[in-house]
C-alpha cells in the first residue's frame, strides 16, 4: 500500500501541510500532510508513543506545530499568516475563536466536577458564544439530549459513569456547533460495557454529516464508520486510506500488518 | 484573682484586643490578595519575573517577622516613608504572610488537573474566566486546610507587633502586669483571647471546607 495524499481540494475543511512537531530533540511528528473533507470520518491508528495525540493537539493548537500548516477552512491555525520566522503566535483572542469551531473529546473526559452535567455544557454557551442563562441551557439541554442524557442534566460528574460522562463531554464540545470534532480515544478509559453507548453517540453524529477526526483503538468503528484511516507510525503517517484497503485485505505495509496482527491475536484468544 | 484590676484595665485590653484583630485580619486579607497576585502573576509571565518572584519568595520566607517589621518601622523614615506602628505592623503583616499564601494558591493551581483546564480552552474560554469559574472554585478543596491554618499561625504573630510599640493586646497585657505586678491573670487573659480567635477560625474553615467540597459527594 503506497500512502495516499490527496491533493489539496477547495473543500478539504481541515488541511494539514507538511506539519512538524519535536519536543525538545524528540521528533514526534515529521511532515504529516492530510485532508479532512466536509462530512468526512477519519481514524487514527497506531501503535502507543506514534504520536496521535500530538496530531490531534496540533489540530487546534493545544500543542504549538513547528513547521507546516494547519488550516481550517482556509485560515491557518494558531500562527500568524506570512513568511516571517520565526513566526508569531495569533492574539489569544484569535485563538480562542478559532478554537470554538473545534470541539475535542478527551480520553478522560475532563469535565468539570463542581458543575453539573448542564452548566458543564451551558458554561461557554454564555461566556464565549455570549447566550443569556436561559437561551443557554435551553441549547446545553438540546445538546444533552443528542447525546441520550436528558434525564442527567442535574447531576454532577461524580454521579454519572463514565458511558455518560464522555457523552456530557460530547455535548459540551458539539453544544459549540463546532465545523470538526476531534475524539482523542474517546473510549479507552471506559469499562467495556460503557464503551457501546459512546460509539452510538458518535456513530449517529457522523451519520448527521459531522466532521470528525477521531483517534482510536476500536477497530470495528475505524472499519464501518470511518470514511479513510490514517495509520501513524513514529511519527509519520505511514498509510492514508478507506478502510477495505486497510481492514479488508492484507495491507502491504508490514508496519501496518504487525500492528493489526496484535489485534486480530487478541481477538483469537 | 483582682476582679477590680480588670474592671480598671479591661478597657485597655478590650481596645487592645481591637488593634490585635484589626491588624490580623487586615493583615491576612492583604496578604491574601497579595498572594494570589504573585501566585497569577508567576503563573502567566515569563521566565524573568518568574526568578524576580522566586527572589522575592525566598527573601521574605528567609528573614524573621521581626526584622522585617523593624525594618520597615525604623528604617522606612530614612526612605521617606514614616508610619505610625499599626500602619507599619498591617503593611509588614501583608509582605510577611504574601510569600507563604502565593505558595498555597499555587500549589492550588496545580491541583486543578491540565486537561481540564485544556478542555476550557477548547471551548474557547478565556484564561480570565478558567481562573474563575474552574480554577477557583476547585482549588479551594484543598487550600482550605493550609489557609485557615496560616491564618491562625498569623494571629499569633500579632504580639510581635508590640515590639514597635503598636498597642495591640500583648502590649497591652504588658502594660498592665508592669503596672499592677500581676502577671499571671493577665497573660492568662490573654491566652483566652488568643484561643478565641483561633477557634473561631478554625470553626469557620470547617465551614468552608464543608461548602466547597460539597460537589465531591456522591449522592
Ligand atoms: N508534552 C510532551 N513532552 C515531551 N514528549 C511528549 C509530549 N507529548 C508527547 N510526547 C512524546 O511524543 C510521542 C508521541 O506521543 P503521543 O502523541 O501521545 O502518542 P500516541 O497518542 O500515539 O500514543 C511519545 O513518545 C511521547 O512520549
Ligand atoms: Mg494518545
Amino acid at each position: 500500500m503506497t500512502t495516499q495524499t490527496p491533493s489539496a481540494t477547495a473543500e478539504a475543511l481541515i488541511s494539514v501541510r507538511n506539519m512538524s512537531k519535536s519536543f525538545k530533540d524528540f521528533e514526534a511528528l515529521r511532515d504529516i500532510t492530510l485532508d479532512v473533507n466536509r462530512s468526512e470520518v477519519v481514524c487514527l491508528i497506531g501503535p502507543s508513543g506514534s504520536g496521535k495525540s500530538t496530531l490531534l493537539r496540533c489540530l487546534n493548537f493545544l500543542e504549538a506545530y513547528d513547521t507546516g500548516e494547519v488550516r481550517l477552512e482556509g485560515e491557518l491555525i494558531g500562527w500568524q499568516e506570512g513568511t516571517a520566522q520565526p513566526r508569531r503566535r495569533v492574539a489569544a483572542g484569535t485563538l480562542r475563536r478559532q478554537r470554538q469551531h473545534i470541539g475535542m473529546v478527551f480520553q478522560q473526559f475532563n469535565l468539570w466536577p463542581h458543575l453539573t452535567a448542564l452548566e458543564n455544557v451551558a458554561e461557554a454557551l454564555i461566556q464565549v458564544k455570549g447566550l443569556g442563562k436561559k437561551a443557554a441551557q435551553e441549547a446545553a439541554m438540546a445538546a444533552l439530549a443528542k447525546v441520550h442524557l436528558s434525564d442527567k442534566a442535574q447531576n454532577h460528574p461524580a454521579n454519572l459513569s463514565g458511558g455518560q460522562q464522555q457523552r456530557v463531554a460530547i455535548a459540551r464540545a458539539i453544544a459549540m456547533e463546532p465545523r470538526v470534532m476531534l475524539f482523542d480515544e474517546p473510549t479507552s478509559a471506559l469499562d467495556p460495557e460503557l464503551v457501546g453507548e459512546v460509539l452510538t453517540v458518535m456513530k449517529e453524529m457522523a451519520a448527521e454529516g459531522m466532521t470528525m477526526v477521531v483517534v482510536t483503538h476500536e477497530m470495528g468503528f475505524a472499519a464501518h464508520v470511518a470514511d479513510r484511516v490514517a495509520f501513524l507510525d513514529k511519527g509519520r503517517l505511514v498509510t492514508l486510506a478507506p478502510p477495505a484497503d486497510i481492514f479488508g485485505r492484507e495491507p502491504d505495509d508490514p508496519r501496518v500488518r504487525s500492528f493489526l496482527q496484535t489485534y486480530r491475536e487478541r481477538n483469537v484468544v | 484573682m483582682e476582679l477590680d484590676l480588670f474592671v480598671r484595665y479591661g478597657p485597655d485590653l478590650l481596645r487592645g484586643f481591637g488593634v490585635t484583630i484589626l491588624c490580623w485580619i487586615a493583615g491576612s486579607l492583604g496578604g491574601l490578595v497579595l498572594g494570589f497576585a504573585i501566585a497569577c502573576l508567576y503563573r502567566w509571565s515569563i521566565r524573568p519575573v518568574r526568578w524576580v518572584i522566586e527572589g522575592y519568595v525566598e527573601l521574605i520566607r528567609g528573614t524573621p517577622f521581626m526584622i522585617q517589621l523593624f525594618i520597615l518601622y525604623y528604617g522606612g523614615p530614612y526612605m521617606g516613608l514614616v508610619l505610625t506602628p499599626v500602619q507599619a505592623g498591617i503593611i509588614s503583616f501583608v509582605v510577611y504572610g504574601s510569600p507563604y499564601f502565593a505558595e498555597i494558591f499555587r500549589s492550588g493551581f496545580n491541583a486543578v488537573p491540565k486537561g481540564q483546564i485544556e478542555a476550557a480552552r477548547c471551548v474557547g474560554l478565556s484564561e480570565a474566566r478558567i481562573m474563575r469559574r474552574i480554577i477557583l472554585p476547585q482549588m479551594l478543596v484543598p487550600i482550605t486546610a493550609p489557609l485557615t491554618n496560616f491564618i491562625i499561625i498569623l494571629s499569633k504573630e500579632t504580639a510581635i507587633l508590640s515590639v514597635v510599640t503598636v498597642p495591640e493586646l500583648l502590649y497591652e497585657t504588658q502594660t498592665m502586669a508592669a503596672e499592677t505586678f500581676t502577671y499571671i491573670e493577665p497573660f492568662l487573659v490573654l491566652s483566652l483571647f488568643y484561643w478565641l480567635m483561633v477557634i473561631v477560625t478554625s470553626w469557620l474553615g470547617g465551614r468552608v471546607e464543608a461548602r466547597v467540597t460539597r460537589h465531591l459527594k456522591r449522592t
